[in-house]
């Protein structure tokens, strides 16, 4: 509760704010006076300071509201400081309307992937099932001409594989070595499924998955020649000895 | 005894590749026989068999036809037994023949006859990115380096040093061992048939004997029809197939070797011989030859066979793997460069001597058989799950060596042989004459001046093993692979001819 608000008036430490505390409440008020409101003069806030007699302080804190012309009365403890909050916030705007309007959804952005290296995940504070993040997710699914998932959570993993596979600095070195051997690719229509699937589109979807088997099946096996080839790097030391050689008749 | 007349009756063509042999043509007969050939290898069949009964079955060989009705008179054997087109006579079983038995059958049997003595035997394909005019300048020394490199010939002994404990471990292990030692490159291994190792070799099941005769000739070619070629991509027939082996141009230069077991596999086989005679008369299996001895699978010999096969298998691709190791080595030495540059990537290796346990539909059902090929190949289809990821969308390569100067192809696996024939296909030309015909009738020098007017040289260790292995001995390796292509069960990819032959 209130945790932005006070965070935005750079108050210290706003998650230990408790609002049903008394004396936290009544320094609370006093604190956005002194530093934020400032309505009264310094001398006429004794009113506010007097945190001793509850009695007293309650009707100066009413006389206070009236004077900033609160809609909400000093029984209903918890909208009246939102408002002051708010009327707190608005003033600390209005003091610096330029340097604030000048901050920019990239600049965020920037600022925030500049955190994230500070903090251990940045995703796990996303909302994900936000609306604009689904939307955004859409978009980039138009963009990268990715057919439609209804889960977008879906979406988004298949867009990831995408750029990873085709957008990386190794995949687009790749490519652009690849496109001197083009003659190597064959046409789905002449590649055998094997079996049979039915209907022509059923065909097709099978010699798709067949064909990415295949490649998780390469994949596979370059790693086991890896761990080979780590292997031998230990245990490897062939020999020949041509005397041994003898040549029948 | 049949006059050939009466024999013909159980034979009939089925299409103009493919042959039926009728149950009747030998006794016992439980599936039918199959047999692929084109007009010219046909003759030679029916030449064969002529001469058989004008014989009245005495002297030499079996006909092939009979060996296929034989083996089609074994127990547990499923479908029907098949002869490729480049069968010919052999001990039990022709060469060239598969057949498949019902692993759920008690009373299937597994036959040493039918995987041959020279146990994997089978071709390697290592590509290079050179051209014949890179080769060409430097041909007379590269052969030479290569000679000096893969020691060859009876009595040869191989130049890696190995220990008695070495070859438990190789044995064990298979190509395994040859990436452990540094010998391979880890590429090579998806690249083997069985990825270079089967896992129910147990090297306990090998005599010391078959150990003993093994241990010095590892890395070995050995002599009868094994080489090692220096060969160039004549035709590309399949251009994507090619590309996806790494095969780019015509005129790429290509190494081929064709060994097997050497005399370990030979002794494994022997030793199984014996034991299955005993057996045989233990558990009353009744045979049509006593060439094929065989034991039921699930019984103590055909168990004991089957591990030591595979241990013996697995020799002979450290073996293959071995002089693949030294091919790079004599390659890299003669081009002042890395067989990394050299880009000398194995681009098959095939066995077309084993038995191997696979899954088979029969009738629409799945079943697991013993499969065995003698002298052919498994060539299995696009997708199949045993072929490696780099050849799902092409089939599995099939080689097919040629013989001393003539071409070898490289096929591929296709789903009408998965279905017709159990995924095999044929493994090279085939003798056409005996060996004992072949000294009596060529002489060695004409069949070395041909090789020479070729532009091929040639390395012997020894001058009438020539005459064995001339081109004339042998049928015609293009219309071998022209049946399998015809009749579908398997399809031309790549044709390569030779311009350098070691042999023993």
């Amino acid at each position: 509760m209130f945790k932005r608000k006070l965070q935005a008036l750079d108050f210290p430490d706003p998650s230990m704010f408790d609002i049903q505390d008394d004396g936290q409440f009544r320094s609370m008020v006093l604190w956005l006076e002194d530093q934020k409101i400032r309505h009264y003069k310094i001398e006429d806030r004794a009113g506010l300071r007097n945190f001793d007699s509850s009695n007293q302080w309650t009707s100066a804190l009413q006389e206070y509201l009236t004077g900033l012309h609160c809609p909400y009365s000093t029984e209903n403890r918890r909208s009246m400081l939102d408002w002051l909050l708010g009327y707190a916030v608005r003033l600390e705007y209005g003091d610096n309307a330029e340097k604030y309007s000048s901050v920019t959804p990239e600049k965020f952005l920037e600022r925030q992937s500049q955190n994230t290296r500070q903090s251990s995940n940045p995703l796990e504070n996303l909302d994900f099932n936000d609306p604009q993040f689904k939307a955004g997710v859409t978009s980039l699914s138009m963009m990268l001409k990715i057919p439609p998932h209804e889960n977008h959570l879906e979406m988004l993993k298949a867009i990831c594989l995408l750029v990873c596979e085709k957008f990386s600095p190794d995949a687009i070195a790749a490519i652009s070595q690849a496109s001197k051997s083009e003659d190597e690719l064959i046409p789905l229509d002449q590649t055998a499924l094997g079996f049979e699937a039915g209907d022509m589109i059923m065909t097709e979807v099978a010699k798709i998955l067949r064909l990415l088997h295949i490649r998780d099946l390469r994949d596979l096996q370059t790693k086991i020649n890896a761990a080979i080839v780590a292997v031998q790097a230990i245990t490897a030391n062939p020999k020949t000895d041509s005397r041994l050689g003898k040549v029948g008749r | 005894m049949r006059s050939y007349q009466e024999e013909l009756k159980y034979l009939d063509r089925v299409s103009d590749h493919c042959w039926h042999i009728k149950k009747g043509f030998v006794d016992n007969m439980k599936v039918d026989g199959y047999f692929f050939a084109n007009s010219h290898l046909e003759k030679l069949m029916f030449d064969e068999l002529r001469q058989s009964c004008n014989n009245k079955g005495f002297g030499g060989f079996l006909p092939g036809m009979k060996q296929i009705a034989n083996v089609a008179a074994l127990p547990g054997i499923v479908g029907k037994s098949i002869g490729l087109p480049d069968v010919h006579s052999g001990y039990g079983f022709a060469i060239g023949n598969m057949a498949a038995f019902d692993m759920s059958n008690s009373k299937a049997v597994v036959s040493p006859g039918g995987v041959g003595f020279d146990i994997n035997c089978g071709v390697r394909l290592l590509r290079t990115n050179l051209h014949r005019r890179d080769v060409e300048p430097l041909q007379e020394q590269l052969a030479q380096c290569l000679f000096d490199h893969i020691p060859v010939g009876v009595g040869s002994k191989g130049i890696i040093p190995m220990t008695a404990q070495n070859l438990e471990e190789a044995l064990e292990m298979g190509v395994d061992w040859s990436l452990r030692e540094g010998y391979a490159w880890a590429e090579d291994k998806e690249h083997c048939e069985e990825y270079g190792r089967m896992l129910q070799a147990d090297p306990s099941k090998v005599s010391s004997r078959a150990k003993k005769r093994g241990l010095p000739q590892l890395g070995t070619l050995g002599a009868g029809n094994h080489y090692a070629e220096i060969q160039v991509v004549d035709e590309i027939y399949d251009q994507y197939a090619a590309k996806k082996m790494g095969i780019e141009f015509k005129d790429q230069v290509c190494v081929m070797i064709h060994s097997g077991s050497r005399g370990m596999g030979h002794q494994v086989a022997t030793d199984a011989l014996v034991a299955m005679e005993k057996a045989m008369k233990r558990d009353q299996i009744e045979v049509n030859d006593r060439q094929l001895a065989c034991a039921h699978i699930q019984s103590n010999e055909g168990q004991d066979y089957l591990k030591g096969m595979a241990a013996a298998a697995n020799y002979a691709w450290v073996n293959r793997t071995s002089m693949t190791f030294l091919s790079r080595q004599a390659f890299a030495k003669m081009f002042n460069t890395t067989p990394d540059d050299l880009d000398m990537h194995v681009i098959y290796d095939v066995s077309h001597n084993i038995a191997k346990v696979e899954e088979h539909f029969i009738d629409g059902k799945q079943k697991t058989l013993l499969v065995h090929r003698k002298g052919s190949t498994r060539a299995f289809p696009p997708h199949h799950p045993l072929i490696p990821v780099d050849y799902q969308l092409t089939g599995q390569p099939v080689l097919i060596g040629g013989t001393m100067g003539t071409c070898s192809y490289v096929l591929t696996g296709t789903e009408q042989g998965m279905m017709e024939t159990f995924g095999t296909t044929c493994h090279g030309a085939g003798r056409a004459l005996s060996r004992a015909k072949s000294r009596r009738n060529l002489d060695y020098t004409d069949v070395l001046n041909a090789l020479n007017q070729k532009g091929i040289s040639i390395r012997v260790a020894s001058p009438k093993l020539v005459m064995e292995e001339a081109p004339e001995s042998y049928k015609n390796v293009t219309d071998v692979v022209d049946t399998c292509h015809a009749a579908g069960i398997s399809k031309k990819c790549i044709k390569l001819r030779p311009i350098a032959v070691i042999k023993g």
